[in-house]
């Protein structure tokens, strides 16, 4: 197994009367980038501090490799950490920032020279050695901040919403830089970020928190199409939620019924207390409905709607469309340069939701 | 929203800083009047004086040497009890109230309050001879150590508050960053916190040294009988002797003093603090 692994069993947190985490269960395997998402408040911080040993568990315990790491504090432990504000030490310059963990190890001078230029050259700062921290711009400091931390080659890599402070166009060049260190470097990175976008860009594995639990765990991937709550449903990438109702349920599949339309889900599809009769809510990705021009052009069967097309939104090559439907308004995406992206405001279309994709979250 | 007064007709609300400012530039030039224009005309007599006799060499050098050892004195001393205050939020307010008690009292009743402690038959001597220690009184008061210890006392207030100040502006993410980079506590206060107060604690012996430089009633109450500071030779020239030009040339001595070694601290700083960027 690779080193880095990380098992936080049954851990809970309160400050003071407060709950921030309850009973939360992860196994994070060796060398993977694993993202920890949610709204703030979701405890995602909390969590990262515990498992960096600045906070400690009320309940529960995390383990690094196998080893507890109850009692251990931050500096035995084999983590590195990256500050939401980076905390780089203002009195030193970009070699001495980058030198401080080797120093305080007591490597000798020889040793240390080595190590530096080798992950300055790694974050592309070659050169930068002798820069003072108030001359560098956010995304240089950035830089320093992570091969400060990487030059001890720790077997964990903590980074607390790093990106956060930087402007979108940075930002997405350096996820795509951070995305192939960790590749090179094989640590495990657990990235704090509320970003929906920035965690499916970057992780092998989402962890989607909220309200101090673990909503699901699961590939970008996974996440996206086969959410477990309508919560995770709303937080990662847009959603239409439609009311409907189950109708009946056999061995394999159930029979939804949305507005009089009937069709048949695998029951893998339906979350949630399932038996017929029940309540529940039919989740759809955009880009999941599609569109036939005309108003009852098709057959009345199936996951279809008439609608009518409100405001469009052209966004580069996708174009969003708001649709007014019987069932409330739904959001579709598509290519601007398909047929049936030519919509006009107030145009009447039919559409169908793709089956096969549409996720039910019975009411329970 | 109406705005009730332009800038120009609120000029009235500077009369007060500028009386204080000319009362101050007022005596500056008087003091230098003074100094040079003596009762026999324009004359340098009281500066040779001082340049000549090595009784007031003596005195100069009593006051400066007297102010570094105080000024470092109550930096050392004030360091931990800065950082304490610092460490302790909870507490702060409380132990800040304890630290600025002095200034609360007299400075003369405070004076009298160490002659209670440290004198011959003080509380320290007594408590000593009577575990055995001594066997004669130690001469803790009535020479150099005694204005000293009541300077530092006195001062110390300052340096707390200079260094307090400083370390309050140091973000707590830094240690943590510290720590997870494998470093202890005692490692992060040297590497990280110390470099990072020094600023303050500049201040605080700049701070302490001036005021030291220019005392008058402490080495009047706690010093010896014949070792002057340039404080009391002042006060001496002037409220015994009435010669005002020979106090004058004093003070621009005094001043000069206090000048250079404020310079001399600087180039200090310079060369041993580390500059950070905010």
């Amino acid at each position: 197994m690779r080193r880095g692994s990380i098992s936080v069993a049954g851990v809970g947190k309160e400050f003071g009367t407060t709950t921030v985490l309850n009973a939360v269960d992860l196994a994070i395997e060796g060398g993977s980038f694993v993202t920890l998402l949610g709204p703030s408040g979701c405890g995602k911080t909390t969590l990262l501090r515990l498992i960096a040993g600045f906070l400690e568990p009320s309940r529960g315990a995390i383990a690094i490799d196998g080893a507890a790491m109850q009692g251990v504090p931050p500096r035995r432990r084999p983590i590195g950490m990256v500050f939401q504000n980076l905390a780089l030490f203002p009195h030193l310059d970009v070699f001495e920032n980058v030198a401080y963990g080797l120093k305080v190890r007591g490597a000798p001078a020889a040793d240390i020279a080595g190590p530096v230029s080798r992950f300055l050259g790694l974050v592309g700062l070659a050169g930068f050695e002798r820069r003072r921290i108030g001359q560098l711009s956010g995304g240089q400091k950035q830089r320093v901040a992570l091969a400060r931390s990487l030059v001890l080659e720790p077997a964990i890599l903590l980074l607390d919403e790093p990106l956060s402070a930087l402007d979108l166009q940075l930002r997405r060049q350096l996820q795509v830089e951070l995305k192939s260190i960790q590749r090179q470097l094989a640590t495990t990175f657990v990235f704090v970020t509320h970003d929906q976008e920035e965690a499916t860009l970057l992780s092998d594995i989402i962890v989607v928190m909220d309200g101090g639990r673990v909503q699901q765990v699961g590939t970008p991937g996974e996440i996206y199409r086969r959410p477990t709550s309508p919560f995770v449903a709303r937080f990662v990438g847009d959603i239409n939620m439609l009311p409907g109702r189950i109708v009946s349920i056999d061995a394999a599949s159930a029979e939804i019924d949305v507005g009089g339309r009937r069709f048949r889900l695998p029951l893998a599809a339906v979350i949630g207390k399932t038996r017929a009769g029940a309540s529940c809510d039919v989740a759809c990705r955009p880009e999941s409905i599609s569109v036939q021009h005309g108003s009852g052009a098709a057959a009345d069967t199936g996951a279809s709607f008439e609608a009518r097309v409100g405001a469009l939104h052209r966004l580069g090559p996708m174009l969003k469309v708001s649709f007014d439907t019987v069932h409330g308004p739904l959001t579709g995406l598509m290519m601007t340069n398909t047929p049936t992206a030519q919509l006009v405001e107030n145009q009447l279309v039919r559409l169908s939701l793709a089956t096969d994709s549409l996720t039910v979250f019975a009411n329970p | 929203m109406r705005t009730s007064a332009t800038p120009r007709s609120l000029g009235w609300l500077l009369l007060p800083a500028l009386l204080v400012l000319a009362l101050f530039l007022g005596s500056v030039v008087l003091l230098f009047l003074n100094a040079f224009w003596t009762k026999d005309g324009f004359s340098l007599v009281y500066f040779r004086q001082i340049v000549e006799r090595t009784d007031y060499h003596e005195v100069l050098l009593r006051t400066v040497s007297i102010s570094v050892v105080v000024a470092l004195a109550a930096a050392v001393l004030a360091y931990p009890i800065a950082w304490l205050l610092w460490r302790l939020p909870r507490w702060r307010n409380l132990l800040l109230v304890i630290v600025l008690v002095p200034w609360l009292v007299s400075l003369v009743v405070r004076t009298y309050g160490w002659l209670v402690i440290l004198g011959p038959k003080g509380f320290l001597n007594e408590a000593l001879a009577w575990i055995g220690a001594i066997q004669s009184p130690l001469p803790l008061i009535f020479n150099d150590l005694g204005v000293v210890i009541g300077l530092t006392h006195v001062l110390m207030p300052f340096a707390v508050i200079a260094t307090l100040s400083v370390l309050l502006q140091i973000d707590t993410r830094l240690e943590e960053a510290s720590e997870s980079l494998g470093a202890s506590g005692f490692d992060t206060w040297r590497r990280v916190v110390l470099p990072l107060s020094l600023p303050g604690v500049f201040t605080g012996i700049g701070i302490t040294f001036l005021t030291s430089m220019g005392a008058i009633v402490t080495p009047i109450l706690l010093g010896g009988l014949r070792q002057k500071m340039a404080g009391t030779q002042i006060y001496q020239e002037v409220v015994y002797n009435f010669n005002m030009s020979k106090a004058s040339a004093w003070a621009l001595c005094l001043l000069l003093l206090s000048g250079l070694g404020l310079v001399v601290l600087r180039a200090l700083e310079g060369a041993l603090v580390p500059k950070a960027d905010r």
